[in-house]
């Protein structure tokens, strides 16, 4: 049996991002913030929205969570985040 | 030592410190203590570095040390009980203790070293911002509160006099998500080296490369500074007994690469961490010039999604734990009795692995981690350019990660427990371009370093973007594939709170080899057959396996009126994070009973749930777990039904009550190993069976206990070693007049302590703080307490007596030798 290696890399060069259409599950809320369509969607099925994602703990996390990754604490309801996922598409955004 | 040579010369049994020491790491000249007899001012102060400054006045101290765990001084209730301040400016993160500014200074003398010899200092860690002088003179700094930091005092010490050593730490502002303690929290040590040429620090890298047909082979690659072509590197294998296995012998150059084989290994693992001990000899004209030994254990450690993760070809499932630094009541302080206990307790309780929770471990959690076969995800940072609190390291991040890196990985990278380095958990912004190009940098600096080990980060959130990277930018065999922007320089990924997303990603990313790195204690029977039917899965990590100080409240559970919105912020004065399977002296849980039913310890487990008064309903923090307790001790409850919550790998589970049946249920795969069974409580045994089949398999029983009739002191050892840095942990139980504790018991406790040893911390585990956790008197939680104590450094034997108003006295002996 060998050991594994995990060599390093010889060169950086910024990888190639792929489009990706705007959705609850896998849109950073900060991107989301950013589009003034998603985000009226979003505080219109979610009330006070701003408020929820304005704390200390979470606006640091903001680039890293969805909607959808919310979800396990609690932070938002499930069914909006499914009406809002339906009206992203809907949008047919990308980012 | 080898017979007939000669090393830089030390005075018989002198060390760098006035007062006799305790203990050096065995290479002559190396890792002598420098912990006792510093003197230590909490506070502000200038001119504190001087020379001839009279320090007399200053409290003495041995390390390690932490003065946020102490009283505050002139502290006045209520807002300020013992270490804890409401108006603390870290607030519910650093469970509402404070830093501030202090400093310690050391005199010692250097005559009895050769004239010659390069004199190092090695600061095991400091939190957090340090600063050193010598002499007056400031010889150097360091920012981060995790990692070692060395200096040479050679140019700025005084051969034939008095030296004096000056330390100032800040710990200030908003820096830290969690406890983090304040001062000279790890060991310090002194290493009298050659004057030119010697093994460089941390310059050793072994790995073991192959093991085949009954032999290891092990590659070995050494620095040496001031290399002389008229020198010789001896580098052996020697095993328990201290017999030479294998010997390598190579001219010196400044890297030197050599290879060891071994024939009829032993191989380090969890259940078998046998050791050998790693000699490296710097050799001229036959002499020993510098030496060092380090542990090491042969093994081999492979990741692939068909077999997950493997030690020495067999595969194993991660049983694995976050844990922070601190030691609980020790606050921060490193001590190797403190880490080895946590480490024994976490063992026993099924888990193999824990992840060091965001920052490098103390070389004495390391070392038990090595010595105990428990499997360690070093860590580096907590925040990478973007910060979470506003002093926190990012102010540091663009100009110290270098640092970082190095000092986590260099002095660990020999270890065997070691499996994998993570970049970073939770790094805000890291799927923005600048995020994946630092996941990149960092990555790459660590694989220079140590190419044996996967890198690995905690990833939250989503994953960003899908992204292709070239071949000369990514990982081998990844080059044009997609990947996303979270991962793609990551060999491992952990997913911190991503079980969904994870079920649903094995598909789409097959070639992925993910472990759950954090996971709420509610989701433990979710991952336990995950990694059941998931090969790729490595297994989890529980937040937390142990509880700490700060995060104050962040598993609390409370009792809220009903149609209240399910809602609670545990602020003042919740201080610890109460999240863990252990509480902060290390006993279970319910979750952690639920875990062993789990992970297979155990097949049936029982707790009942604090009685919830009418009109009100339990709220549970999402990293909390119900207020149960293993308890049928419920006056003023009868007749009213209670929740008995009953854990169990078992078909069918029933109850008895005083002999009678009172309920019992099926479990389908879909109860996932959980029973709730609500029943009219009368005092009395209570009594669970589990079925399999028509088989018992197992029996609980809780039984009704009586009032208060005595303490019990329960030291877990009655005898310890004398050495300064021994201690004893004394659990104190009160009791019922048949010996049984009582669980939900508080009242005020009073120790004397007379003999060889003095008390350094007594507390309970309540996540409320109450007050002094160092002063002898505290109060019980759940009917308990912990008395820890430090030896004086002196053998002889100390008596330990409890008191409490109504009971009996209590008392205890430990012997120290």
């Amino acid at each position: 049996m060998d050991a594994p290696l995990f060599p390093p890399a010889t060169d950086f060069v910024q990888p190639r991002r792929l489009p990706q259409r705007l959705s609850a599950a896998q849109t950073p809320i900060a991107i989301l913030k950013t589009i003034p369509q998603a985000w009226a969607i979003v505080t219109r099925e979610i009330p006070g929205m701003d408020r929820r994602v304005g704390s200390d703990q979470i606006r640091p996390h903001l680039n890293n969570f969805s909607l959808e990754s919310l979800l396990p604490f609690g932070a938002v309801p499930r069914d909006a985040v499914a009406r809002i996922d339906s009206q992203f598409l809907a949008l047919g955004m990308e980012w | 030592m080898t017979a007939g040579t000669a090393l830089v010369s030390l005075g018989q049994g002198k060390t760098a410190s006035a007062a006799a020491t305790s203990r050096s790491a065995g290479s002559d000249g190396r890792a002598i203590s420098f912990d006792d007899d510093w003197r230590f001012h909490r506070g502000e102060g200038q001119g504190f570095e001087a020379l001839g400054l009279n320090d007399t006045t200053w409290r003495r101290v041995d390390l390690p040390h932490d003065w946020s765990v102490e009283d505050i001084p002139g502290g006045q209730p209520p807002d300020q009980l013992g270490p804890f301040d409401k108006h603390a400016l870290g607030g519910n993160a650093t469970g509402f203790t404070v830093g501030g500014e202090g400093w310690y200074r050391k005199r010692f003398r250097v005559d009895d070293y050769p004239a010659e010899a390069m004199i190092e200092i090695l600061f095991g860690g400091a939190y957090l911002e340090t600063d050193v002088w010598l002499n007056g003179r400031h010889i150097g700094g360091n920012v981060h509160g995790y990692i070692p930091f060395a200096f040479d005092l050679t140019p700025a010490l005084n051969r034939k006099g008095d030296n004096v050593l000056a330390v100032r730490v800040r710990n200030l502002g908003r820096n830290t998500r969690w406890y983090a303690g304040s001062g000279l929290y790890r060991q310090v040590t002194l290493d009298v080296l050659p004057a030119s040429t010697r093994i460089a620090r941390w310059g050793v890298a072994s790995w073991t490369r192959r093991i085949e047909g009954g032999r290891a082979e092990i590659d070995i690659t050494t620095r040496i500074e001031g290399a002389r072509a008229d020198m010789g590197l001896v580098t052996r294998l020697r095993d328990e007994n201290g017999a030479v296995i294998a010997e390598a012998v190579a001219p010196v150059d400044a890297e030197v690469s050599q290879a060891l084989v071994v024939r009829g290994p032993r191989l380090w693992s969890p259940e078998s961490p046998a050791l050998y001990t790693l000699e490296t000899e710097l050799r001229q004209a036959g002499r020993t010039i510098d030496r060092t030994e380090q542990p090491f254990g042969i093994r081999i450690v492979t990741f692939d999604p068909h077999r997950g993760v493997a030690i020495n070809g067999t595969p194993i499932k991660l049983n694995g734990g976050c844990i922070h630094h601190d030691n609980g009541l020790l606050g921060a302080r490193a001590f190797a009795d403190a880490d080895e206990r946590r480490i024994r307790l976490l063992k026993a309780r099924g888990f193999n692995a824990v992840r060091s929770s965001h920052n490098p471990s103390a070389a004495s959690l390391r070392s038990v981690c090595d010595r105990l076969g428990m499997l360690l995800i070093e860590e580096a940072f907590d925040v990478w350019h973007e910060s979470k609190e506003p002093q926190d390291f990012a102010t540091q991040f663009r100009a110290h990660w270098q640092d970082v890196i190095s000092a986590m990985v260099l002095p660990a990278r020999n270890s065997p427990s070691v499996i994998m380095w993570s970049i970073g958990n939770e790094i805000p912004s890291r799927a923005t371009d600048e995020g994946v190009h630092w996941a990149w940098t960092l990555a790459n600096a660590v694989k220079k370093l140590d190419p044996t080990r996967p890198v690995t980060a905690g990833l939250n959130g989503v994953l960003g973007a899908e992204m292709i990277a070239g071949a000369a930018t990514v990982r081998p065999g990844m080059a044009g594939k997609r990947d996303n922007a979270s991962t793609i320089f990551l060999d491992v990924p952990g997913y911190n709170y991503r079980l969904e997303e994870m079920q649903r990603e094995f598909a789409r990313h097959p070639e992925r080899v993910v472990y759950a790195s954090e996971t709420f204690p509610k989701n433990m029977f979710d991952y336990a057959e995950l990694s059941r039917h998931e090969p790729s899965f490595l297994g989890e990590f529980v937040w937390t396996a142990m509880d700490y100080i700060g995060e104050a409240g962040i598993g609390a559970q409370a009792q809220l009126k009903t149609g209240s919105p399910p809602f609670y912020i545990a602020g003042w004065p919740w201080v610890n994070a109460w999240c863990g399977d252990l509480d902060l002296l290390g006993y279970q849980k319910a979750q952690s009973l639920a875990r062993d039913v789990a992970w297979g310890l155990s097949p049936l487990e029982m707790a009942v749930q604090r009685p919830v008064p009418e009109g009100m309903f339990e709220w549970v923090s999402a990293w909390g777990w119900s207020d149960e307790l293993e308890s049928w001790s419920w006056t003023g409850s009868e007749g009213k039904p209670l929740a008995v919550r009953l854990y169990s790998s078992a078909d069918r589970v029933a109850l008895l009550l005083n002999g009678e049946p009172v309920g019992e249920r099926n479990l389908a795969p879909g109860d996932k190993m959980r029973a709730e069974l609500r029943i009219p409580y009368a005092a009395g045994v209570l009594e669970a069976i589990a079925y399999r089949g028509s088989a018992e398999v197992a029996r609980r029983r809780l039984e009704t206990v009586g009032g208060a009739a005595r303490l019990r002191l329960l030291p877990e050892r009655h005898r310890i070693e004398s050495s300064r840095q021994s201690l004893a942990f004394v659990p104190i139980e009160v009791q019922d007049k048949a010996g049984r504790r009582l669980p939900d018991d508080q009242r005020r406790i009073r120790l004397n302590v007379i003999g060889a040893a003095e008390i350094i911390a007594f507390g309970s585990a309540d996540p409320i703080g109450t007050g002094s956790l160092q002063t002898p008197e505290t109060q019980t939680f759940r009917g308990r307490a912990m008395a820890i104590l430090r030896s004086q450094g002196e053998p002889g034997a100390v008596r330990i007596e409890a008191r409490s108003e109504g009971l009996p006295v209590a008392s205890t002996t430990i012997k120290l030798v």
